[in-house]
């Protein structure tokens, strides 16, 4: 192979590991663990690296603690650091950059009803997850840490995502019919 | 307590710094994979796709080795890792409401699990998904986004002690 060629390969095979999902996934497994090695003495929990809805509620509840000099309860890291953590913050800020340097920002408007069924769909989800104690990528990350509760929750979350789709399957081909 | 690589004074520093640079690179490569743990399950059932689903599993794995190989360089900061043996194996690890017996965690996580997988797949895409649509402009997810915002203080202003009564008036109080 032509050395020219070399760079390209490489540049191809990163691009393609960059867009794969399980490059992602593995990435965000030892990043995770490598900010609980790296912060854990500002306070717990455990396995506690990224989860969307936990770290959603310490952001809001912390920044408004902050602000409104409430007391909502949030997870002793962002109550004992300075700021909460940021990581949904981080997520929302590089998937716009992400968005605006590739060209896929697009604006896609619902009606009022859409509107009202995501509002409310997002605030079911965030009630379960916080029962729980996690989003789904915190029930991972605690399965990676040995906790057999997560595990249940991952099956039947799969268990859940299975009847789902079906129901929205059948949906489909009675309106087909 | 655990004592993690930094001391306590640094950290709280560092907390808000560390997450948020952590944040910006996981929605970086999330907006360009299309990364979605739902999704994974969904397109598996559909199309017997494995892309989105091997995202997922690669996380499940990989969290282990991570924790194992932070394990072994700070085991200070991995106070409990391997929970199930170094703790009561049906517990949880902490961060839900506290003080129930074993059990019913257990049926807590079976029961939440069901329902979020149920009403995100309705919804198309799980939290992360829903917040890297929302930041490519889809004011579907954008709702969604706001409605997990006042859910988390309404969570931890009335949901959580109700929930708490709730569970010990059924005697599932520890």
């Amino acid at each position: 192979m032509l050395p020219g060629n070399t760079s390209d390969t490489v540049h191809q095979y990163f691009s393609y590991l960059v867009r794969h999902p399980a490059f992602l996934g593995a990435l965000i497994g030892v990043l995770a663990a490598f900010s609980q090695a790296l912060l854990i003495s500002a306070g717990g929990p455990e396995a506690y690296g990224f989860c969307v809805a936990c770290h959603t509620r310490d952001l809001v509840n912390g920044m408004t603690n902050i602000i409104a000099g409430t007391s909502l309860a949030l997870a002793p890291i962002s109550g004992n650091a300075v700021l909460p953590v940021m990581s949904v913050a981080g997520v929302l800020i590089g998937a716009y950059l992400s968005a605006r340097m590739y060209r896929e920002h697009r604006i896609k408007r619902g009606d009022l009803k859409d509107y009202a069924i995501y509002f409310l769909g997002g605030f079911i989800v965030l009630q379960l997850a916080m029962i729980f104690g996690g989003c789904p990528y915190r029930a991972a990350l605690r399965t990676g840490y040995g906790d057999i509760t997560a595990l249940a929750f991952i099956i039947t979350m799969a268990a859940g995502v299975i009847v789902g789709t079906l129901l929205m399957l059948r949906q489909a081909q009675k309106e087909d019919a | 307590m655990a004592t993690g690589i930094l001391p306590t004074g640094v950290a709280v520093y560092a907390v808000p710094l560390v997450t948020i640079l952590l944040g910006i690179l996981i929605g970086f490569l999330a907006q360009r994979s299309g990364y979605c743990s739902i999704g994974g399950f969904r397109d598996y059932v559909l199309f017997r796709h494995t892309r989105l689903l091997s995202g997922y599993l690669a996380l499940i794995v990989a969290s282990f080795f991570g924790y194992l190989l932070f394990w072994f360089l700070a085991p200070a900061a991995m106070e409990h890792f391997f929970w199930a043996l170094t703790s009561d194996p049906m517990s949880p690890v902490p961060g839900a409401p506290g003080g129930l017996v074993p059990v019913a965690y257990l049926l807590i996580s079976v029961i939440t699990g069901f329902f979020v997988g149920f009403i995100c797949v309705l919804l198309g895409g799980c939290p992360i998904r829903q917040t890297v649509m929302a930041s490519e402009g889809n004011y579907k997810a954008g709702f969604f986004f706001l409605g997990m915002c006042l859910g988390s203080i309404i969570f931890a202003a009335y949901v959580s002690g109700w929930f708490t009564i709730l569970m010990r008036s059924i005697g599932f109080g520890g």
